[in-house]
């Protein structure tokens, strides 16, 4: 009977891959930002499917999507803070125009 | 079976409100007014604007209605009449409204105007400013009834309603209901007389029709969500359940239409500023007392 | 079971397809809201696998934070509409292949796995979130405090960083022009 978990891991694998996909194609920076919610939204299906399928008795599986759903509103607060200061000081958050980041 | 009186009921109470709403703007009572106004926008032609977003256009309204639905199906109206008891009601209710937003800013894109636009976003402005007002004063009256479901938190009044226990979320949990409701002096989405109507500005015939019973039915939701978690729901003496229901719901849905019209309307980043630097404040605080008197003197 | 898994199958088959209209639409006011019904799907997905407090939620969260993710799209894109049609993505094919790998990789080690036998019942909702508060605030609770923490900190920073920088030079500058 763990059709249902692997049903539940392969979203969360393709969730995955698209997110990948995103954060790494994409040139601007809040599209970037969009893949790597995507990878934490996969992320969080496999969590909730491990501890709904395997370990329904403890809580800390649901303890550790709390944290990532955390995780997920802090890297947009922090991200956009720092696209608005790139904008400010460049005036575009394009990665292709992101060259004097290479150091 | 509830679900059909439930919806009954909010229908009814739609109707009741788009009059009470007429008398407030326009000083006169009138009891068939909204139906020949409603009759009027099914009959008239359903305008599109040139390169509008159509999906978005055509989606915000009845995104609108379903996010009021939503909202509408975890609020008791007496014992046993509640569409769906959830163990997580409160938050559920958050949840259902925050898509108020969602569906404002769809409507406010769709149709490539500039007022919509404008409209649509200021809405995102006020909801930052309202949004941690909702949450926290309900949090607030979860913890007295040690649960998030509706039916408990109303059960949890028996004794003293939450507006006296708690009076300070109470008046926070309404101005910022006001807020999500966009009623003046906080309605900068549709904004008559400096936005041409705002996100309304686009949208005629039916579209129309379904935005405005939209409003409606949110404006219910939350006096009756008021009604669940500050004045004791269903409670009272002599009358049946559901008559206090109704009698509340109605008389808060008016207080809320027709108190703020005598007031200017207040800018988003004026609110942002008063409910970030004091509504925040004052309600951890009303957390930390009903904390306090939860665990002194237990009510 | 059996309709739980057509339930599931057919919120992820939502998330997925809302994932790919991220990245395939031109208009991003549309790639922020499909982002929303891909994670409201997903928070759908929790309350299948009666997760109910995190379906709610994560379909509540999501809501606002990709409602901001919209206008920030609005502001720094340089074709928000979509009108134009412009490309905006570099090194596709890298990007292609690693995203391909990185799934086959993830469902070759879940479909490969041994998982053992899938437990068939939980606690009801009220029960499940009493035990998570007392998770939260109990075992766990360092954890939750430094998250906590973590977003004052993160808030500071953030806005620290977005504020205009205000020197004393400038200041003259303004002074003198005045």
């Amino acid at each position: 009977m763990t059709m249902i978990l692997i049903l539940a891991l392969v979203t969360g694998a393709i969730l995955f891959g698209i997110g990948v996909y995103g954060a790494l194609s994409q040139t601007n920076l809040v599209m970037i930002m969009m893949g790597v919610e995507l990878m934490l939204a996969g992320a969080m299906v496999n969590l909730v499917a491990f501890w709904r399928f395997l370990h329904p008795e403890a809580y800390s599986g649901q303890m550790f999507v709390l944290v990532v759903m955390t995780v997920m509103a802090l890297e947009m607060a922090v991200g956009f803070g720092v696209a608005i200061a790139r904008f400010r000081a460049k005036g575009s958050v394009e990665m292709e125009e992101a060259e004097d980041l290479k150091g | 079976m509830s679900i059909l009186v439930v919806l009954l009921s909010l229908a009814a109470g739609a109707y009741a409100l788009a009059v009470i709403e007429r008398w407030a703007v326009h000083g006169h009572l009138s009891l068939t007014g909204p139906a020949w106004a409603a009759l009027a926008l099914l009959g008239r032609e359903s305008l599109l604007a040139r390169k509008s977003d159509r999906l978005f256009f055509e989606l915000g309204p009845v995104l609108l209605l379903v996010a009021g639905l939503m909202a509408v199906a975890v609020i008791p109206l007496a014992p046993g009449l509640i569409i769906t008891d959830l163990a997580t009601g409160a938050l559920f209710l958050n949840a259902a409204l925050a898509y108020v937003l969602v569906a404002l800013i769809m409507a406010g894109w769709g149709p490539n105007g500039a007022y919509a636009m404008i409209a649509g976003w200021r809405f995102l402005g006020q909801f930052i400013a309202y949004a941690m007002l909702i949450v926290m004063p309900i949090t607030a009256v979860a913890m007295r009834a040690e649960s998030l479901s509706t039916v408990e938190i109303v059960a949890s009044q028996e004794q003293l309603w939450n507006v006296l226990y708690q009076p300070m979320g109470f008046i926070l949990f309404v101005v910022a209901a006001m807020g999500l409701a966009w009623l003046p002096p906080l309605d900068l989405p549709d904004a008559t007389g400096e936005l041409a109507g705002g996100v309304e500005a686009e949208y005629t015939g039916v579209r129309l029709a379904v935005l405005r019973l939209a409003r409606m039915v949110i404006i219910l939701a939350l006096a009756g969500a008021t009604v669940t978690f500050y004045l004791g729901g269903w409670l009272g003496p002599w009358l049946p359940p559901w008559a206090w229901s109704a009698i509340k719901i109605l008389v808060v849905a008016a207080a809320m239409l027709s108190v703020g019209r005598y007031m200017p309307r207040i800018r988003e980043a004026r609110y942002l500023a008063l409910s970030w630097k004091l509504g925040i404040s004052l309600a951890l605080a009303n957390i930390f007392v009903v904390g306090v008197i939860a665990l002194v003197v237990p009510i | 079971m059996t309709v739980q898994m057509i339930f599931l199958a057919f919120f992820g088959g939502a998330a997925v397809w809302f994932g790919v209209v991220v990245f395939r639409t031109h208009s991003m006011v549309r790639s922020a809201l499909a982002l929303l019904f891909s994670q409201t799907a997903i928070g759908a997905m929790f309350l299948v696998m009666q997760a109910e407090f995190l379906g709610v939620l994560q379909i509540m969260m999501m809501a606002t934070e990709m409602s901001i993710m919209a206008i920030f799209m609005v502001m720094f894109m340089m074709d928000p509409g979509g009108l134009g049609g412009m490309d905006m993505s570099h090194q596709k094919r890298f990007s292609i292949g690693a995203g391909v790998s990185a799934a086959v990789v993830a469902i070759a080690v879940a479909l490969l796995s041994d998982w053992g036998p899938a437990a068939e019942q939980v606690v009801d909702a009220e029960a499940q979130t009493r035990a998570l508060g007392m998770e939260l605030l109990g075992r766990s609770m360092m954890i939750f405090e430094t998250a906590g923490i973590t977003i004052l900190t993160a808030m500071i920073a953030a806005t620290a960083v977005a504020i205009p920088v205000q020197n004393l030079s400038s200041k003259d500058d303004k002074e003198a022009s005045e």
